[in-house]
């Protein structure tokens, strides 16, 4: 090994000792990143980037899409919308045996439809599904499983804040990529679905019944979603709008129909703005620290170093993809689904446009595999969100409970893979 | 809470609130600029440099406000694995590190703001200056010191509870 | 000396084979293999609009920059940029690198000019046909460069401002009816589908600097700072620009034959209209020139002698 790459072990070393001081990610990686690279090219240099680098993320208008559709999707909560999706999902479904379930994981498709975050989706609906499974009979493992798996639909199915940066880090279409999750995300449905019945089967109480009058009236709740998601996806599909454009008129639009229904007030549109600004402020300063981390691999030659020993080992195209995407699937275990998108993506993103997989593709598929990591042990994003909510579910049982989709979305992966037409269909046809 | 804690949370909600307004006013200008566009070819002059330089000023505002909340991003599996007083000692760590960044960040970008006033750098349509909007940007990073100084402050002396758990934070 | 040269264009771009890997392996041998250097491309080391800064600072050593990226900055070396100057990028490249090395010193101050240079001049590529400056009031143009922005908001047209990711998306998709690209460009971005109309005139160019960061300048050994200099020279900006502009000129042949395709030649009047429609923008560099505190008549006479020496003036 040459000093160059000693100084990028270490690097990494040190990166990961202040994450365990709970250093926040973002800081931790400028500091590692000027350090490192003035440990390659010299103070003056390296500070200098930290003059530069920031101000420029910042101020990145490519970027400005991920603070709107955020407070896209916290104004789409605070109007009760996941309410609305959730009943019609009941009205269409509750007839079923474990009707609640399934209307569940309709309810988080929809509502990832107009939020860019798993989390959120995840969190929205524990508040609202969860109560109504309990109270009628699911057991606490089915009910969890099912919103903690149906909750990572929402960096799949667009708008996604993860597909956002992952277009951004690969200059790759974001229109395109929001475009190529549906169908995929509908996939993920039917075989979530599919999940339910087949591991849960036995112990899934009976349908209830409906009058016919309800299932028109709950369609009346969620028209506001439809015309959302038609206006903005729509709108990206159709060419009218580009990505930000549709951002900044979901947010708009989320708001304006939010007052029309009375749901929103100036209070609570304020809060949104605040909760939206910090969560979108928290991602920002990974992205901040990203970049600075980046320079500092780039100039030891990291990335270009892995991705020739990759190339080396001539496994073949798809040996090398799966073990990229077990990687993934390990360092999704313990890192944050933002942070590795954005601290991995640049890494591997060279290795497999040389492999010759399409860009918009393997956008998909990195987001599928990242999507594991906010419901594998030990963090599990999405786990802790519904832990948090309801304290008397232990995050054992909840983690119990999510493993049969854990399975499911491996299926979905290998299923990707094998047939990539699924995910190319629509944006091929832009 | 005492007395200093309540006051610093109305400064920090203050902060919160201004960046907030801001962050509408991004989008109402985006918003307003596609319609403006695609109805009347009459996009209004700037708004993309306006709305990006805009953005910079709440990010950095809001970074002020994470700070002293407490809610940026970290991973948490070290920490939650150890007892509580080993946990208020990383909590310390943690925030000591962000402090010190802050300082280094807000030192750095001064000489950002002093190059862009030098250089008559100038948005895109109205070439208006755009130093002041980065000096409006670097007070944002000065005010991180201060929220951060204010919260490993109150961790040291045991008024803050350690870091509150963000698992409620919505972020990806 | 081992120098990091840093760029934003993709690795495998047309500057970086017959431009930059050419000039550094040239060096290298000027040098008796003691100038070496490693590509940095694809904004890895910084923003595209940052490669000045990063001269200055260090933190590559050489850079390629931009300088409308930072519109107001560098006024003297933005007349590279007003409209219906420069009739080819070859030859205009040397006139452009001899006219501005009498300014670098001023204007860049803060580093060490090893030459400049310009893309071979691009025009506007339409959905429907572009004829005299009228044809633009009310359409949606994505513009190269802030001058043409200011041109097209002259000529009543709005400018799309998109990523260059989403630009093709933006004018594929019918977002924007006209887009200014270099001739090549229409067909390497893939919209060559979209825009079947293209008005044959030099309309702008844009402009680029090879900037060097000082102390590594000035700290290199004589004979390694002779090689260097020796490859900095007007003849190496036609050179370095070469290929490129061969690239894009392919483009307007590829246009000129192909059927589906409209190659309109504007009329002496209409070419005439055009150029009286840019002057404000003439009138505006040299508000601006002036305010910077320098005489914009001298230094644009300079650049027209500059540009008829090499037979490069656009007529
Ligand atoms: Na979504
Ligand atoms: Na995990």
């Amino acid at each position: 090994m040459t000093s160059l790459d000693w100084t990028a072990v270490i690097g990494f070393a040190a990166l990961f000792a202040m994450l365990a001081v709970r250093v926040p990610i973002g800081v931790a990686m400028s500091l590692v990143g000027v350090g490192g690279f003035a440990a390659v090219a010299g103070w003056r240099p390296a500070l200098n980037q930290l003059a530069i680098s920031p101000i420029r993320t910042i101020t990145d208008y490519n970027l400005s899409l991920i603070p709107m559709f955020v407070l896209m999707g916290v104004l789409a909560t605070r109007s009760g919308m996941s309410k609305e999706l959730f009943r019609a999902g009941q009205a269409w479904l509750g007839q079923l045996r474990g009707g609640l379930a399934l209307a569940s994981i309709s309810a988080c498709a929809g509502f990832a439809a107009i939020s860019g975050s798993s989390v959120a989706t995840a969190a929205t609906m524990s508040k609202v599904a969860l109560p109504e499974m309990r109270r009628f009979g699911y057991s606490d493992k089915l009910a969890t499983g099912v919103i903690a798996g149906g909750g990572t639909l929402g960096i799949l199915i667009p708008p996604s804040v993860v597909l956002a940066i992952y277009g951004y880090i690969t200059e790759q279409d974001v229109g395109k990529l929001f475009v190529a999750g549906i169908l995929p995300g509908l996939v993920a449905v039917l075989m979530y679905m599919a999940c339910v019945y087949i591991v849960f089967w036995r112990e899934l109480p009976q349908g209830m019944s409906i009058a016919a009058g309800e299932r028109l009236a709950s369609l009346k709740g969620i028209w506001a979603i439809l015309l959302l998601f038609v206006a903005i996806i729509g709108g990206i599909y159709a060419g009218v709008v580009t990505p930000t454009e549709a951002a900044a008129a979901g947010a708009f639009l989320t708001a304006v129909i939010g007052i029309a229904r009375r749901r929103l007030d100036f209070t609570s549109i304020l809060n949104s703005l605040i909760e939206a600004l910090s969560t979108s402020v928290a991602i920002y300063t990974i992205l901040i620290g990203a970049m600075l981390f980046n320079y500092f691999l780039v100039i030891t030659q990291t990335p270009q170093k892995i991705a020739a020993f990759l190339v080396d080992l001539d496994l073949g195209a798809y040996p090398t993809l799966w073990l990229i995407l077990g990687l993934f699937f390990l360092m999704g275990c313990i890192l944050d689904a933002m942070a590795m998108i954005i601290l991995l993506v640049p890494i591997v993103y060279p290795v497999v446009m040389q492999l010759g997989f399409d860009p918009i593709w393997f956008g998909i598929i990195v987001v599928v595999t990242v999507e594991l990591g906010l419901i594998t042990p030990p963090i599990g994003m999405n786990v802790f969100v519904i832990n948090s909510i309801n304290r008397d579910v232990s995050l054992i049982t909840i983690f119990r409970g999510v493993a049969p989709f854990v399975v499911a979305d491996l299926i979905r992966l290998a299923l990707f893979v094998a047939f990539p037409s699924i995910v190319m269909l629509l944006p091929n046809s832009m | 809470m005492d007395r200093l804690t309540d006051l610093l949370s109305r400064v920090t909600r203050g902060v919160e609130i201004t960046a907030g307004l801001c962050l509408a006013v991004i989008t109402v200008v985006i918003f307003a600029s596609a319609i403006g566009r695609y109805l009347f070819a009459y996009p209004i002059p700037d708004s993309f440099d306006i709305a990006r330089l805009l953005l910079g000023i709440t990010v950095m505002w809001g970074f002020a406000a994470l700070g002293f909340s407490g809610r940026h991003i970290t991973v948490d599996i070290l920490a939650e694995a150890v007892s509580s007083r080993l946990r208020r000692m990383i909590d310390l760590i943690g925030q000591a590190v962000l402090l010190g960044f802050s300082i280094l960040l807000t030192w750095k970008m001064f000489t950002r703001l002093a190059s862009a006033f030098a250089s008559h750098e100038a948005t895109f349509d109205l070439r208006l200056p755009v130093w002041p909007f980065l000096a409006m940007i670097w007070l944002g990073a000065l005010a991180s010191i201060v929220m951060a100084a204010i919260r490993l402050f109150l961790l040291a002396t045991g008024r803050e509870p350690a870091l509150h758990d963000r698992k409620e934070m919505i972020h990806d | 000396a081992e120098l990091r040269l840093a760029h934003w264009l993709p690795p495998q771009h047309t500057l970086q084979t017959t431009g930059f890997e050419p000039w550094i392996q040239s060096i290298g041998e000027a040098s008796g293999g003691k100038v070496t250097m490693t590509i940095f491309p694809a904004q890895q080391l910084g923003s595209a609009t940052d490669h000045y800064d990063m001269a200055r600072d260090g933190i590559a050593d050489i850079t390629f920059v931009n300088p409308g990226y930072q519109p107001g900055r560098f006024p003297i070396i933005a007349l590279g940029e007003v409209p219906f100057m420069v009739s080819n990028g070859k030859s205009g490249s040397k006139a452009f690198d001899s006219w501005y090395k009498a300014y670098a010193e001023k204007e860049m101050a803060d580093i060490h000019v090893c030459m400049a240079f310009l893309q071979d001049p691009g025009t506007l590529h339409s959905r429907e046909a572009i004829k005299v400056p009228a044809d633009l009031k009310g359409k949606n143009v994505r513009p190269a460069q802030a001058t043409v922005a200011s041109y097209v908001a002259l000529l009543g047209g709005a400018s799309v401002q998109v990523p260059a990711p989403e630009a093709r998306e933006v004018i594929a998709r019918g977002a924007a009816d006209a887009i200014t690209f270099p001739w090549d460009s229409v067909y390497l971005f893939g919209i060559d589908s979209v825009t079947k109309h293209h008005l044959d005139m030099p309309l702008y160019t844009t402009t680029f600097v090879m900037a060097m960061n000082k102390a590594t300048y000035e700290g290199m050994p004589a004979d390694e700072r002779k090689a260097l200099d020796d490859h900095c020279t007007s003849e190496w900006a036609e050179k370095i620009s070469a290929g490129w502009a061969d690239k894009e000129q392919s483009g307007r042949d590829r246009a000129l034959s192909e059927k589906d395709h409209t190659v309109y030649k504007p009329t002496a009047e209409e070419a005439q209209l055009w150029k009286n429609s840019a002057e404000p923008l003439m009138a505006k560099w040299k508000d601006q020139v002036k305010a910077a505190g320098a005489d914009p008549e001298a230094v644009l006479k300079a650049f027209r002698d500059a540009l008829s020496a090499e037979n490069a003036l656009a007529e």
